[in-house]
C-alpha cells in the first residue's frame, strides 16, 4: 500500500486543470498532540487533539515554519488555524552536531516539534524565498542552517529520514542556485537530481543505495595511491579489500516522496526532467518556482512546461507561487500545494490582509465597487484611532468579536510589541485558509475560473515588495537605537522600581537582524538629507 | 476616602507574618498574595491575552508614562479605557510614571509642581503632575491606580530623601483631589523614606491619615543591600493597618517574593519574568536555566517536570535551545512559563498559608533553589528568622 492517498474529488470541466483532491495518509496513527491548557474550576485541563485522520484537502497549503514553528505563533495559537499540513525545512532544524548526535533524539520530527497532528512534509531548503548558496557537487549539496553554509550528503539525508519519520519527503536534488545558469549546469543537476533520487528509492526498499558510491570512493582512493607515487605508499597487501559491506539499510515504507522536477530555464531540460522524474516510483512532484528569474508570465509557463509532463493523478507542489493571483494561475495549470509564506511576508512587512475569493458573504460590500485594496500596513498612522477589526466580519483569533482593533495593532507596531506580529499572523493566516477554502469550493462548483476573473479585476496584482521600511517603522527603530540603554531600563521597568538583574543578560536587543541594517543603511541616507 | 475594592483576609500563618487573602477588585477577585505580570506598553511580551488568563492571572500592570505618551490620553478615551484597548478583561494596575523620573532621570526634571519629561520618542517636553497623572490613570481605567511619588534611588541618601517623602505626602494629597472615579477605582499611596526608618514612620503616619483603599512600599529594589531592603520591609507592614492590601513595588525574585511575604506583603509586580525570557532563561524551582547554553542541545526533557503551561507539555529544551533568542516564539514560549512559573509559586505560597504550613512549603521552597545550607542568602536567612523561621536548624 502507498503511503499516501491522493483522489482527486473533482477536475473542473472549465478550461482550466483546476482540481479538488484530498492528500491522506494512509498508515493508522493515533498520535496526540497538546493543543492548549486552559484553566477550569477543578484546575488545569489539556486539550488535547487527536489526529485519527491527517488530511490535506487541495488545493491547499503546507504552513510553512521557520525552525520547525510557524513563525509568531505558539502551539495553541497555531491550532486555531485549519491547515491539514506543514513544511519543515532541514536547514532550519538541523543542527551542527547532527546527524551524530540522533542517538540520543528520542523521536521522530513530528513529536519533536509538537506536529503530530499535521502531514509533515521534509524538505531541504527554505521554501519561501530564494537564497543563493555555494556550489553542490557529486556528493553533496549546499545548504545555509544558522550556523552558516553547511554541506549536506545523501548519507546524511537517508540519516534524517529515518529518524525524522516525515510523512512525506521531498527527494535529495541539485537544485540550482542560479538565476541564469548555463546549459550544462543546468543538465547536470537534472541528471545528479535522476541519480540521486534512484538510490533514494532504493533505500526506501530497504536496498543499499549508496553502495556505488563507496565502490567509486574506493577506486578513487586508489587511484589517487597510485598517482602519489609507489614510493611513498608502502605496499599493503589490504589493496584487495572490497567496498565495506554495508548492513541491510532499515526500509522507510511509510514515507511518501515527492520528487523535485527540474530544468530551470531551459525547456529541453524541463521537459526532460519531468519525464524521467514522472517514470519513478514516486508518491509526488515538487517544482521549485524560487529560483526561477524573469516575468511572473514566464515562470508560470516553466511551471506549465514541468506540469504537462508530469501524470494528472500524482498531487504537485509548488514554491514560490505565494500571492493569491499567482496561486489562482498555478491552481489553473493543475498545482494542489502551496505553502504559506505569504502571509508571513504580509505579517513581516505589518501587513493584514483583506482580499477574499469568490462572492462576498455580507451584502452591502457588494452594493459599491469600492477599489479596497489587498491589504492595509497597520503602521500607517491612518489607523491609529479605528478602534475596528483588521477585516469586518473575520472570524479570526485578532479579528472575532472585535477582540483587537486596528489602533491596537498599530500601537503594538509603534512600541515595538510582540504581540502585533502574533496579531498579524494569525489574521493572515486564517484569510490565506479562508481563501483555500473558497477556491476548493468554487471548483465544487465549477464556478473557479470565473471568480478567478473576477478576482483578478477586483484584487489587481501584488505590487512589488521594494525592501523600504515604512517611514513610521523607521522613525520607530531610529528612536528605539537613540535611546537603547535608556529605554531598556524604563520599559522595563514599568512598576515603579527598579528591575533585578538576570545573570549573564546583555543590554543589547535580542533581534538583531538583517532588517535592521537594512534600517540603518536607509537611515543615513535619510540624515544626509536636508531637514525640511 | 471612598474605596472600590473588598479586602478578606481568608488566613493568617500560625508563624509568620504571612496571610493569604481575596481582593475584590471591580474586574473580578484576586487572589493574594499575588504576583502581578508587567505588560508596560498594554501587551504582555507577545502573550495573548487569552493565553495570560489561562495562566491563571488576574491582574496584570500597565505602566501610565508609557500609556500617556503611546497610544495618548485622546485615544484612550476615546476607546473607552486600557482594558477595551487591550481587549483584557481582569483586573489592571497602573503605576503613576513616578519611577520614570528615576530611570529617565537625563530626561526629567522634578519640581514641585511635578515632572517634566522629554518624550523619548519626538523630544517634545511633557509635564507629569499629580493631577495629571490622576486624569491619565482615570482614562485608562486600571482598577488600582497608584499615586504619584517622587521617586529617589534607593542609594540616595541625605536631605533629598527625607524632601521626596514629604513631597510625596503632598502629592498624595493633590492625587486624592484630582481623582475622579474614586467608585470605580482605587487609588493605591506610596510609602517612600528611603532605608531610613525615622522617615518610613513618618511616612506611614501620614500617609495611613489619608485612608487609601491600599498602601505601597515604594523606593526599594533599586539596588539596595538586601539586608537593608527586608528590614524597611517589615518596619512597614508592622505599622500599616491589618485591614488593608500592602504591595511592594518591583519585587519579583522568587526567593524575595517567598520572604516578603513571609513578612506579610500581598502584592508584587516584577517585569523580571518576562524579561529574562527574552534573553532565554527559564525559570524553575531548582533555579534558573538558561536555555542558551549548549549544553541544552540533547537534553529532551521540558523545561520543569510537571508544568502546566503549554511549553512545558508541547517542547523539550533542546527544541527551545534552537530557538531562543533566535525565534519570536522562542521568546513567547518562555515568557509563558515563566508567566505561569510565577503564578504557580503565588498559588503554592498561598495554599500553604491556608493550610498552615507556611514554614514547612519556605523550608522545602529554599532546599530546592539553592541545595546547600551554605548557599541561602544570608539576608533571607535574617529576614526568615525574624517571622520566626530557622532555615539553618535541621528540619523536623
Amino acid at each position: 500500500m502507498p503511503p499516501l492517498n491522493f483522489s482527486i474529488i473533482r477536475q473542473s470541466t472549465q478550461l482550466s486543470s483546476a482540481r479538488r483532491g484530498t492528500l491522506a495518509i494512509t498508515h493508522a496513527v493515533s498520535e496526540t498532540a497538546v493543543v492548549a491548557n486552559t484553566q477550569t474550576k477543578s484546575g488545569f485541563e489539556s486539550t488535547v487533539r487527536e489526529s485519527k485522520k491527517r488530511v490535506i484537502e487541495t488545493p491547499g497549503c503546507l504552513m510553512y515554519t521557520a525552525k520547525g514553528s510557524v513563525p509568531h505563533l505558539t502551539p495553541d495559537t497555531m491550532r486555531l488555524q485549519s491547515f491539514g499540513g506543514a513544511s519543515v525545512s532541514i536547514e532550519h532544524v538541523l543542527q551542527d552536531y547532527q546527524p551524530a548526535g540522533f542517538e540520543k533524539f528520542p523521536f521522530n520530527l513530528a513529536t519533536y516539534l509538537n506536529l503530530q497532528d499535521f502531514i509533515l512534509l521534509c524538505d531541504i531548503r527554505d521554501t519561501s524565498k530564494f537564497v543563493k548558496v555555494p556550489f553542490n557537487s557529486d556528493r553533496y549539496v549546499s545548504m545555509v542552517t544558522h550556523q552558516g553554509v553547511r554541506q549536506l550528503t545523501l548519507e546524511d539525508y537517508l540519516k534524517c529520514v529515518r529518524t525524522y519519520e516525515p510523512d512525506v519527503l521531498a527527494s535529495f536534488s541539485d537544485f540550482v542556485s542560479d538565476l541564469e545558469p548555463g546549459q550544462k549546469r543546468v543538465r547536470k543537476s537534472v541528471d545528479r537530481s535522476l541519480k540521486w533520487l534512484d538510490q533514494l528509492l532504493m533505500e526506501r526498499q530497504g536496498l543499499d543505495g549508496l553502495a556505488q558510491d563507496r565502490e567509486a570512493d574506493m577506486k578513487k582512493k586508489e587511484n589517487q595511491k597510485k598517482n602519489s607515487g609507489e614510493a611513498s605508499s608502502a605496499k599493503e597487501p589490504k589493496e584487495t579489500t572490497p567496498a565495506p559491506a554495508a548492513v541491510t539499510p532499515k526500509p522507510w515504507k511509510d514515507v511518501g516522496v515527492f520528487a523535485h522536477v527540474l530544468g530551470s530555464h531551459i525547456e529541453d531540460e524541463r521537459i526532460r526532467s519531468a519525464t524521467e522524474t514522472a517514470k519513478r516510483d514516486v508518491e509526488g512532484f515538487i517544482i521549485d518556482a524560487t529560483s526561477l528569474a524573469g516575468s511572473k508570465d514566464d515562470v508560470q509557463k516553466l511551471i506549465k512546461t514541468s506540469l504537462d509532463n508530469l501524470p494528472s493523478n500524482k498531487p504537485k507542489v509548488v514554491y514560490g507561487m505565494q500571492a493569491p493571483e499567482d496561486v489562482l494561475k498555478s491552481i489553473a495549470l493543475g498545482v494542489d500545494l502551496f505553502d504559506t509564506s505569504y502571509p508571513f511576508v504580509l505579517t513581516e512587512d505589518g501587513k493584514a490582509s483583506l482580499f477574499s475569493f469568490g462572492p462576498e458573504d455580507s451584502a452591502d460590500a457588494k452594493d459599491e465597487r469600492i477599489v479596497e485594496p489587498r491589504w492595509i500596513n497597520l503602521w500607517d498612522e491612518e489607523h491609529a484611532d479605528k478602534f475596528v477589526p483588521l477585516m469586518t466580519g473575520c472570524e479570526c483569533y485578532s479579528c472575532k468579536g472585535g477582540k483587537h482593533t486596528r489602533a491596537y495593532i498599530n500601537h503594538l507596531l509603534k512600541t515595538h510589541e510582540m504581540l502585533a506580529t502574533v496579531l498579524l499572523m494569525s489574521h493572515n493566516m486564517y484569510q490565506y485558509s479562508r481563501f483555500f477554502e473558497n477556491v476548493r469550493k468554487s471548483i465544487e462548483q465549477d464556478t473557479f475560473d470565473q471568480y478567478s476573473q473576477d478576482f483578478m479585476a477586483r484584487w489587481g496584482t501584488e505590487p512589488e515588495r521594494t525592501g523600504e521600511i515604512h517611514p513610521v517603522a523607521a522613525m520607530v527603530e531610529a528612536s528605539l537605537h537613540k535611546r537603547n540603554r535608556l529605554d531598556d531600563d524604563a520599559s522595563s521597568i514599568a512598576s515603579g522600581q527598579q528591575a533585578p538583574k538576570g545573570k549573564g543578560e546583555k543590554k543589547e536587543r535580542v533581534f538583531v537582524n538583517k532588517k535592521e541594517k537594512r534600517l540603518k543603511k536607509q537611515q543615513e541616507k535619510l540624515e544626509k538629507q536636508p531637514s525640511q | 476616602m471612598k474605596s472600590a475594592l473588598k479586602w478578606d483576609i481568608v488566613a493568617k500563618c500560625s508563624t509568620t507574618k504571612a496571610r493569604a487573602a481575596v481582593l475584590t477588585l471591580p474586574h473580578g477577585p484576586v487572589n493574594a498574595p499575588v504576583f502581578m505580570p508587567v505588560g508596560t506598553q498594554g501587551t504582555l511580551k507577545g502573550i495573548t491575552p487569552d493565553q495570560l488568563e489561562s495562566t491563571g492571572c488576574q491582574i496584570m500592570l500597565n505602566n501610565t508614562y508609557h500609556l500617556g505618551l503611546r497610544p495618548g490620553q485622546e485615544l484612550l478615551d476615546a476607546c473607552g479605557g486600557a482594558h477595551k484597548f487591550q481587549s483584557w478583561n481582569r483586573n489592571l494596575l497602573t503605576d503613576s510614571g513616578g519611577f520614570q523620573m528615576v530611570s529617565l532621570l537625563k530626561l526629567a526634571e522634578i519640581t514641585e509642581e511635578g515632572v517634566q519629561f522629554e518624550s523619548p520618542h519626538d523630544g517634545s517636553l511633557m509635564l507629569l503632575t499629580p493631577e495629571h497623572s490622576m486624569s491619565l490613570q482615570n482614562s485608562i481605567g486600571a482598577d488600582i491606580m497608584m499615586q504619584l511619588d517622587d521617586v529617589v534611588s534607593s542609594l540616595t541618601s541625605g536631605p533629598r530623601v527625607e524632601e521626596a517623602m514629604w513631597r510625596s505626602i503632598r502629592w498624595l494629597d493633590r492625587c486624592i483631589k484630582a481623582h475622579k472615579k474614586p467608585d470605580t477605582q482605587n487609588l493605591f499611596a506610596i510609602i517612600q523614606g528611603g532605608l531610613d526608618p525615622e522617615l518610613r514612620k513618618q511616612c506611614i503616619e501620614e500617609m495611613v491619615k489619608r485612608d487609601t483603599p491600599g498602601i505601597a512600599i515604594g523606593g526599594l529594589s533599586g539596588g539596595e543591600e538586601k539586608d537593608k531592603f527586608w528590614r524597611v520591609v517589615t518596619l512597614c507592614t508592622d505599622l500599616l493597618p491589618p485591614g488593608k492590601p500592602i504591595y511592594c513595588m518591583g519585587v519579583g525574585y522568587a526567593e524575595d517574593l517567598v520572604v516578603c511575604v513571609a513578612l506579610g506583603v500581598d502584592m508584587f509586580d516584577c517585569v523580571f519574568p518576562t524579561r529574562t525570557a527574552r534573553f532565554g532563561n527559564a525559570l524553575t524551582a531548582n533555579g534558573t536555566l538558561s536555555l542558551r547554553q549548549h549544553k541544552f542541545k540533547d537534553d529532551y526533557r521540558p523545561i520543569e517536570e510537571g508544568c502546566d503551561c503549554v511549553t512545558c507539555k508541547t517542547y523539550t529544551r533542546a527544541y527551545l535551545y534552537t530557538v531562543v533568542t533566535r525565534e519570536t516564539i522562542g521568546c513567547h514560549l518562555i515568557s509563558l512559563h515563566n508567566t505561569a512559573y510565577q503564578l504557580r509559586l503565588m498559588r503554592q505560597v498561598r495554599d500553604s498559608v491556608i493550610e498552615d504550613r507556611f514554614p514547612e512549603f519556605v523550608r522545602k521552597f529554599f532546599k530546592d533553589l539553592f541545595v546547600e545550607k551554605s548557599a541561602y542568602p544570608e539576608w533571607a536567612v535574617n529576614a526568615l528568622r525574624s517571622v520566626n523561621i530557622d532555615l539553618m536548624e535541621d528540619s523536623p
